[in-house]
């Protein structure tokens, strides 16, 4: 295997090649890094490595643990931000690559943190590198979808980010068999299998690295031609990553995705007792394992749905039924509550969390829409910081807040009710930056000389 | 072509399909 097969070079397709051998290639990618999603699983397990059955003297606690994650998702935002411009630059195959090594290489690294009982080497492992491997593996095939399918970016970049909203159901099973296979009297399992799902992830990534390929600059769908008339906010020019955000559109586009995120994220980590709390002796906690379960698996469908109708009905409108549903349902959630019906509250954060995941999806078809496919990767990795963001801002007002209603003497049933007006002002506010988006000033449009593999096209 | 393409889908399907199903296993308590 020369150097040469990592080029983008390498990776140009010939006549004949069918593009949609390429989603399957992003989605090998994506459902092993949104194994993210589920690594508390690996929580209680870790809380027991010394005491087995139970957490002995010495053992880490949950409030330790807690920070892996924390970590991770900080690298995620942060190398995608910080490699968006090399992923462009030396294309999919090799950052996808380098996303596999980061991302096996952190589970490796953290096996090594778990048989010496060193928590900073867990850290080091999963949370900074297996965090770079999330962040240039989000980004990694992103651009090369949208310029696959210029007829229809969102479907296909909605397909590639379905997949990160999957590899949680992948991964929080695979997790539980593995720990379970592995299971001895003098071990819990966890450290064999980090070491199998590193080697697992590592090559089930490898099948994107082998099977991508970008189109030629010249290349178009068989019977597409752009349209003469470009829709309102879709612009045929380019803009550059540097140039990007120093635009007010890259700022508003950053609070729209930010407040999305984190109306829906603090729900998500609390949607298990929330649910409970709601409905006092009305809803199990296998229930509320249930109804997580459910509104996960909308959070997936959502990031093809809504994405792909974005295709048709436009990135702004998409968003605005984002947002305008958004507080209509956050509004009646407290209402559900009070009349105490299951059904309709099930139902209305099931459509909630759709439209969390349709966030994280159809951004990228939006970035393509206001600034072109020339280094649109790296613009949607310095945007991703939103996420991190509100990865802490979602969590902390949902958990704080109720804690403060509770503490207050609130009862437990009433006590979410403040968060989901407040969950309702978020959205209002990501509401008026989408309204306020206007096409990006041709100021700020690429101009420089074309060089060999950065072409806009 | 029609073969590569084929066997990619699949390896990716396969397990999504896995994983939707255990999700779906679960959330069904939900209605229990």
């Amino acid at each position: 295997m020369s150097s040469t097969f990592f080029d983008r070079e390498s990776t140009i397709a010939g006549p004949g090649f069918n593009r949609f051998m390429v989603p399957p290639a992003a989605l090998a990618v994506h459902l092993c890094i949104g194994q993210a999603y589920a690594f508390s699983t690996f929580n209680l397990p870790l809380t027991k490595l010394i005491g087995i059955t139970k957490s002995a003297p010495g053992d880490w606690n949950l409030t330790e643990l807690g920070w892996i994650f924390s970590i991770a998702i900080l690298f995620l935002g942060s190398a995608a931000a910080v490699f968006g411009r090399w992923v462009e630059r030396v294309g999919p195959r090799k950052s996808m690559f380098v996303a596999a090594l980061c991302f096996g290489g952190g589970f490796l690294v953290s096996a090594v943190g778990i048989h010496l009982h060193q928590l900073w080497i867990i850290y080091l492992g999963y949370g900074v590198l297996g965090g770079c491997g999330l962040g240039i593996g989000y980004i990694s095939p992103v651009s090369t979808l949208i310029k696959w399918f210029p007829d229809r970016p969102g479907m296909a970049t909605g397909m590639a980010i379905m997949g990160f909203g999957g590899g949680a159901f992948i991964a929080a099973p695979l997790s539980v068999l593995l720990m379970t296979h592995f299971k001895t009297a003098t071990s819990n399992g966890v450290l064999e299998t980090f070491v199998t799902m590193g080697v697992i992830y590592f090559m089930f990534m490898m099948i994107g690295v082998f099977s991508v390929r970008v189109p030629a600059d010249d290349w178009k769908p068989a019977g597409w031609t752009a349209p003469a008339q470009p829709k309102k906010l879709v612009t045929t020019a380019n803009v550059a990553v540097e140039a990007a955000w120093r635009t007010p559109q890259f700022w508003l586009l950053w609070v729209v995705l930010c407040m999305n995120v984190t109306a829906g994220i603090g729900v998500l980590g609390q949607a298990s007792p929330m649910i409970q709390e709601m409905f006092p002796g009305r809803v199990s906690p296998a229930a509320a394992a249930g109804f997580v379960g459910l509104i996960s698996l909308f959070n997936m469908i959502g990031r093809f749905f809504w994405a792909s109708t974005s295709d048709y009905i436009g990135r702004r409108n998409t968003y605005m039924v984002f947002f305008l549903l958004g507080i209509a349902l956050y509004a009646a959630v407290p209402t559900l509550g009070h009349i105490g019906s299951t059904a309709l509250f099930v139902a209305a954060f099931c459509v909630i969390l759709s439209m969390y995941g349709g966030g994280f999806a159809t951004i990228p078809a939006y970035l393509r829409d206001m600034f072109g496919t020339y280094q649109v990767g790296a613009i949607h990795g310095r945007l991703l910081t939103a996420w991190s963001v509100a990865g802490v801002l979602g969590p902390v007002l949902v958990n704080y807040i109720r804690q403060y209603q509770i503490d207050n003497g609130v009862p437990k049933a009433q006590a979410y009710s403040i968060t989901m007006y407040i969950m309702c002002g978020l959205l209002l506010v990501g509401f008026l930056c989408n309204f306020a988006m206007r096409a990006v000033d041709a100021k700020y449009y690429y101009q420089a000389p074309m060089t060999p593999g950065r072409h806009p096209s | 072509m029609k073969l590569r393409l084929a066997v990619l889908w699949i390896a990716v399907g396969i397990p999504l399909a896995w994983g939707v199903f255990k999700t779906l296993q679960n959330a069904m308590k939900l209605f229990q």
